[in-house]
């Protein structure tokens, strides 16, 4: 293991992100990686939802929290169980107060060389932990759209 | 190539790249394949994990257990040792009391420390009290690990597994790590570039609550049995991610980057003090 500190004074570095988005895969990617080798015919009359070829259902669906929408797929196999669920998207924004000068001014000045940068692709954030609870509950009406619309249906 | 799944309660994401896509992708699916495994066998919320048998029946009879799970028990009790008892995973008590754990029916949970748990062969585990053990402050850690170490397997060239925050890179570069405000979850700051290690981070912010008019949260002083409520975060960089994940906890308790034993693990520790808050309010 080598750990290079950046510098001492943690504010001098401070960077505001207004939002961020992070595509990690098409429809067609998540389709293959939820069901390889599967062909996807789209459900008339419902967007996101496709039949998959080898039985069971392609869905997409967005959940919204806080500071986050978040697009993502789950693989429900022929049986009703949900086989898999992939990120599509994943996007943050911190509303319009983090793109006021006023706010962003209580960061600045923290220290002689403070270099406040606005910056949308920052990888790598280390922090408290992330809730995925709202896919969870996003899952959870997937399925029951499952069980009241789709299951059985030919 | 990066891809992101919903686990531990979290955003799982993983990087890998060295390889020809189609190898790429399998990497990536062992990799959160070997998380799930995680997350099925360390799981307080899930009834049938092994760690809920040991909470339901190992102050009965030893329970036997997964490898894995030993695994991460046995480090539990080592960390336990060489910190002097502020590394406890015996806080389930507490933390069900608090409604931060669910409670499976369990007989009579007393709170307890570590020094209940024993092992009695290489995978069976006995509880000389009924404690209930919470891997939350470590099985995490491990679970990126075992990520790491099934992309190395296949071949990839370089990978950072990140699960919500508690991350390892491995590979040829080093890699620039942030460090998110603990209240402005817009801001961050970069502390520092890291090769072939993890960071992970701890702050009560994520968790406190106000239960009977007190106010809690999921991290637990060691020594009082009180819940921290500081508003810092506590980030710890360390060889691997559960040694990284656990001392975190160390961190958030003694509140100086000077600990003893860090030195000792190779670790560094760094506290985030929110913006625009005084240093004094930890």
């Amino acid at each position: 293991m080598r750990w290079t500190p950046f510098v001492a004074i943690p504010a001098a570095f401070v960077i505001v992100i207004p939002a961020k988005a992070t595509v990690y895969l098409t429809t067609e990617q998540a389709q293959r990686a939820v069901f390889p080798g599967a062909s996807f015919t789209g459900v008339p009359g419902r967007s996101g939802v496709w039949r998959v070829s080898t039985g069971g259902y392609f869905i997409i669906d967005r959940v919204v929290g806080k500071h986050e929408y978040i697009t993502y797929a789950v693989g429900i196999s022929s049986n009703g169980t949900v086989k898999q669920i992939e990120i599509l998207q994943y996007n943050e924004s911190f509303g319009s107060e983090v793109r006021e000068a006023s706010w962003r001014a209580q960061f600045v000045g923290k220290s002689a060389g403070s270099a406040l940068q606005l910056n949308g692709d920052i990888k790598n954030i280390s922090g408290a932990t992330l809730s995925s609870k709202h896919i969870t509950d996003g899952v959870r009406r997937v399925l029951a759209m499952y069980e009241t619309s789709l299951k059985g249906v030919q | 190539m990066k891809r992101a799944r919903p686990l531990l309660g979290t955003f799982v994401e993983i990087a890998a790249e060295g390889l020809p896509d189609p190898a790429l992708d399998r990497a990536i699916n062992a990799a959160f394949d070997a998380v799930e495994c995680v997350r099925r066998l360390m799981s307080f919320h899930d009834p049938h994990s092994d760690l809920s048998r040991l909470n339901r029946l190992a102050a009965i009879e030893p329970v036997e257990v997964h490898p894995w799970t030993a695994r991460v028990i046995a480090r539990a009790l080592a960390l336990h040792h060489a910190t002097g008892g502020l590394f406890d995973c015996v806080v389930g008590a507490e933390l069900m009391h608090w409604g931060l754990l669910p409670d499976h029916g369990f007989a009579s949970v007393q709170p307890g420390r570590s020094t209940a748990v024993q092992f009695m062969a290489k995978n069976r585990i006995a509880f000389r009290t009924p404690v209930a053990l919470d891997l939350g402050g470590i099985a995490k850690g491990f679970a990126v690990d075992r990520a790491i170490a099934v992309l190395r397997r296949q071949g990839v060239r370089g990978a950072v597994v990140n699960a919500g925050g508690d991350l390892r890179v491995f590979g040829p570069e080093a890699t620039p790590v942030h460090i998110r405000d603990p209240l402005n979850p817009a801001v961050v700051w970069t502390a520092g570039f890291l090769n072939n290690g993890a960071i992970a981070t701890s702050s009560a912010a994520e968790t406190i609550k106000i239960v009977r008019g007190t106010k809690v949260s999921a991290l637990v002083c060691a020594e009082t049995r009180a819940p921290l409520t500081d508003c810092n975060s506590y980030s710890v960089v360390a060889a691997t991610c559960a040694l990284a994940d656990g001392l975190t906890k160390v961190l958030a308790q003694i509140k100086r980057t000077d600990v003893p034993c860090f030195k000792r693990f190779g670790a560094t520790g760094i506290i985030t003090i929110p913006v625009g808050t005084s240093p004094l309010a930890a």
